[in-house]
């Protein structure tokens, strides 16, 4: 009897370490899907670091060709309105007298409807 | 009875060996499972925001190309603007010289008179009145009073009626203006305006085309011109 209920006792005890057993692993579980969350939550954010560091430089290269565009643009400018200038200075006594011509050239006529 | 002490005591041992192998068994399933657990969810997390970030900065991108496409189409507008005012002075310049050499054609006094003539004749066909009464500059008095016959007769003969003009030699027009003439009839209700001046920039405002091609050049671009 007293035999008895020592193996009962002793199969309690397994079990109970069984039990343990178990719900450690459970435990140990949860604890690794949250972990999962955090190491997903680290890499996430190197992976933006990374992201942002090349749009960074990304975003530097065309500030910088923008720049390039706007110098060349300036230079073409002045060219055309240099040479402009030239053509005028060239051009401009042709385009007085021509005026002035006309000023003078006068055809006095009556109004295409009137009938004499 | 059945079993000694000693096989009681085997078996418990043998059922509690049972048991705890069923515990590691179960335990080891576990902890496979949690691993596998979290693969899927650290991959699962892990690629939703990699999407999410990689679609952030794509739109980034594109924002800047199109603020550099803006910001290029802007300067080079600026710059046609800049061509083209500097295009409206030239033209202005001109014209503002042209004028000032107006004086010229009056130096010549011949041409001037005959220049008078065509003028006043001009006038009297626009009017197509009986009773004009003509202005002109102080200075060119005698020169219109000399013109005047020729001009009306000129007026007569296009259009087979009789004129009479009256020189207003009470208001002259202001000596500042180059040249020409001013006619009224019907009591001043109308007026022909036939200066230099007013010569000058009704024609400019019409040659516009034809100055501005002398002046730079036919625009290439140019598709049409009639």
């Amino acid at each position: 009897m007293a035999s008895q209920s020592q193996g009962v006792q002793q199969l309690l005890a397994a079990e109970k370490k069984a039990a343990e057993k178990v719900a450690e692993a459970r435990k140990r579980k949860a604890r690794r899907l949250k972990q999962a969350k955090d190491e997903a939550q680290t890499e996430i954010e190197k992976f933006r670091q990374e992201k942002e560091k090349s749009f960074k430089e990304y975003e530097a290269r065309y500030l910088g060709s923008q720049d390039d565009v706007a110098a060349k643009i300036k230079n073409e400018t002045f060219t055309k309105i240099t040479e402009m200038n030239k053509q005028v200075a060239t051009n401009k006594h042709k385009v007085i007298e021509r005026v002035l011509a006309i000023v003078q050239d006068i055809k006095p006529e009556l109004h295409y409807n009137v009938r004499v | 009875m059945a079993l000694s002490d000693a096989d009681v005591q085997k078996q418990i041992n043998q059922m509690m060996a049972f048991i705890e192998q069923e515990a590691n068994e179960k335990a080891e399933e576990i902890d496979a499972r949690a691993e596998e657990e979290f693969a899927i969810e650290k991959g699962r997390l892990v690629n939703q925001h990699r999407l999410k970030i990689i679609e952030f900065y794509d739109r980034k991108e594109k924002q800047v190309e199109l603020q550099k496409k803006i910001g290029a189409s802007n300067l080079l507008n600026k710059s046609r603007i800049e061509v083209l005012k500097a295009q409206e002075q030239h033209i202005k310049n001109v014209l503002l010289e042209t004028q000032q050499q107006l004086s010229v054609i009056t130096q010549d006094r011949a041409a001037y008179s005959a220049l008078l003539t065509k003028l006043i004749s001009q006038g009297l066909c626009q009017f197509m009145e009986r009773k004009v009464i003509l202005r002109c500059r102080e200075a060119d008095y005698k020169l219109v009073e000399d013109a005047l016959p020729s001009a009306v007769h000129q007026y007569q003969s296009l259009a087979k009626k009789d004129v009479t003009v009256i020189v207003d030699t009470e208001n002259w027009l202001p000596a500042e203006i180059c040249g020409g003439i001013e006619l009224t009839a019907q009591n001043s209700r109308i007026k022909i305006t036939n200066t230099l001046e007013a010569r000058l920039e009704m024609l400019a405002h019409q040659m516009l085309p034809e100055i501005r091609r002398l002046l730079f050049g036919r625009n290439p671009n140019r598709k049409f011109d009639n």
